[in-house]
């Protein structure tokens, strides 16, 4: 089956310096895969590349079989690939409900209910200014606004970023919910641990390309990984 | 009250009134770019001429005149958009949109083009006052028990505040408008949820222009004053007006611009007309030293 989405040799070149290499990767439909990786390894590049910010130098990038390497941004959420990107970028100067109904786009706010059952606290602050919100809250937001799109491809940035282990686990707990409503997910993570539990499949980048890959089960169980990244040995059950 | 600060209060409110139609288009550029329009003045000194040009050839009704200067205006935005600020908005990063060097290089490229238009209209027309059609002038005197105002002081103010209205509507009830106020809060945040961020920006520049070209022609129509540097002064009041209400607040420049042209019909009133150009400068220097941020700015809130 055609994955939804298809990285396939992606280089990335700003000014002299090669960013990305021959980065490839297969989400499948429904599926989530997990990206890993210290700081400045590239992991936000690629996802900037895959949702037209930047635009790849080399290979392809393909939707449901569909070449959208060239596309610009827009044209890219137009077809349900959208991102809570790193930094979260929700609109401070507006209302938690102007955000979410800009992040509907021609939807406007016909997913508002369900975004809201997801995130009970945006519920209750729709009419206050997203820069007052607090951290976790500007999360959810950032969320909430790409989901008000019914993506087809769902991109997190590091999701659980700077959060209180409480909501670390909420953060979590709603991917493996949104999967469950047929969702696709791409997430990049320094909280390996988290995203091998959740993940089906991870892919590991270290100077701008790939170095491991594989099922989820078995780098959680990769000395390597343990090393670089888990603290040591763990076991998934 | 003695009538005649009544009628200047009037005359200081329409004057008012233009300041602020120019300097919306100043604060909506400053806020999705980061940038000031040099060209700003000359896209008023366009709508005055275009609406000259179509009165002395087919000598249409006002209205009529008005819709054909907004057109202009429209096409002028469009144009000055492709010509002096698209070449150098090549990357799409957070840290190029709003970059100094992009903002050094507009500045300069759209000085430039102004400084062109300027010179070009001058070749053509000449530097001196155009004649405008007497019929078409909009200062008929309009007795309000003893207050006596023009015609020019009503369709001035009726214009202009229908053209707020509608800026007000598009920006908060409208998908178009809420793009506008994305792309001024976060450019980058608004590529994210799929906006056009090129297309925005050039629909800024329209409507800004639209609203330039419009008080150009209707400065003109109520002076009966016609060439091609009088866009020079009203942008510099506007600019004044935008500073004054913190760079990217419509409703801080517009109070800014009405208290600025009330201010300089005052200033004439009791002083002398000298000294009113001198209102708008002392205004920019107070504002500058006491209020750093804009009397209405609040750290980096856009529109
Ligand atoms: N617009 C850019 N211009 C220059 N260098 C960039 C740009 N974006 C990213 N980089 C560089 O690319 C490398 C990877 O950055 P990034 O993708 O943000 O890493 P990660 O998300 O894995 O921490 C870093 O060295 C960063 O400095
Ligand atoms: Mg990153």
């Amino acid at each position: 089956m055609t994955p939804i989405l298809e990285i396939d040799g992606v280089g990335l070149r700003i000014g002299v310096q090669d960013i990305l290499r021959d980065v490839s990767l297969r989400l499948p439909q429904g599926g989530i895969v997990a990206i890993l990786g210290s700081n400045g390894v590239g992991k936000t590049s690629l996802m900037r590349t895959i949702s037209g910010v930047y635009q790849a130098t080399s290979g392809a990038i393909r939707h449901q079989g569909e070449d959208i390497t060239r596309l610009q941004s827009h044209e890219i959420v137009a077809r349900g690939i959208l991102q809570a990107p790193e930094g979260r970028q929700i609109f401070s100067n507006m209302t938690v409900r102007e955000n979410l109904v800009i992040g509907g786009g021609p939807h406007g706010l016909a997913e508002l209910d369900h975004v809201v059952s997801l995130f009970p606290a945006l519920g209750e602050r729709l009419s206050q200014g997203a820069g007052s919100l607090s951290g976790g809250e500007q999360q959810m937001l950032c969320i909430g606004r790409a989901l008000m799109r019914k993506p087809s491809v769902l991109l997190l940035d590091e999701p659980s970023l700077g959060l209180a282990p409480k909501l670390v686990r909420f953060i979590f707990d709603l991917i493996e919910r949104i999967r469950s409503e047929g969702y696709s997910v791409l997430i990049v993570e320094q909280n390996a641990k988290a995203a091998l539990r959740v993940a089906d499949t991870a892919s590991v980048i270290e100077g701008g390309r790939i170095v491991i890959e594989g099922p989820a089960r078995d780098l959680a169980d990769d000395p390597r990984i343990a090393e670089a990244y888990l603290g040591g040995h763990v076991h998934v059950p | 009250m003695d009538p005649y600060y009544v009628q200047q209060l009037a005359i200081g409110l329409s004057l008012g009134m233009i300041y602020a139609l120019m300097a919306i288009g100043f604060t909506l550029i400053f806020g999705v770019l980061n940038v000031v329009n040099f060209a700003h003045g000359e896209v008023y000194s366009i709508g005055a001429f275009a609406g000259l040009l179509l009165i002395t050839a087919f000598g249409p009704p006002l209205l009529a005149v008005f819709l054909l200067v907004l057109a202009v205006g429209a096409a002028t935005g469009f144009g000055l958009e492709r010509l002096a600020f698209r070449p150098f908005r090549r990357f799409s990063d957070e840290a190029s949109l709003k970059s100094r060097a992009m903002r050094e290089a507009t500045l300069m490229s759209s000085l430039a083009l102004s400084i062109f238009t300027r010179e070009a209209m001058e070749l053509v027309f000449g530097s001196e006052f155009q004649t405008v059609p007497l019929d078409y002038l909009i200062n008929e005197p309009i007795a309000l028990g003893p207050v006596t105002i023009v015609t020019g002081d009503i369709i001035i103010f009726v214009a202009a505040a229908v053209m707020l209205g509608g800026l007000q509507y598009l920006l908060t009830r409208t998908a178009t408008g809420r793009a506008i106020r994305a792309v001024s809060n976060n450019p980058l945040g608004a590529k994210y949820v799929g906006i056009n961020t090129n297309r925005t920006i050039v629909l800024t520049f329209v409507i800004g222009s639209m609203m330039g070209a419009l008080a150009g022609i209707m400065v003109g129509l109520y002076y009966g004053a016609i060439f091609p540097a009088m866009g020079f002064t009203p942008a510099v009041k506007a600019f004044v007006a935008m500073v004054m209400g913190g760079l990217s607040s419509i409703p801080g420049a517009v109070i800014c611009a009405l208290i600025i042209g009330v201010s300089e019909s005052l200033a004439t009133t009791f002083v002398s007309s000298v000294w009113a150009d001198m209102v708008a400068y002392s205004f920019l220097l107070l504002t500058l030293v006491l209020f750093p941020q804009g009397l209405f700015g609040k750290g980096r809130d856009r529109v």
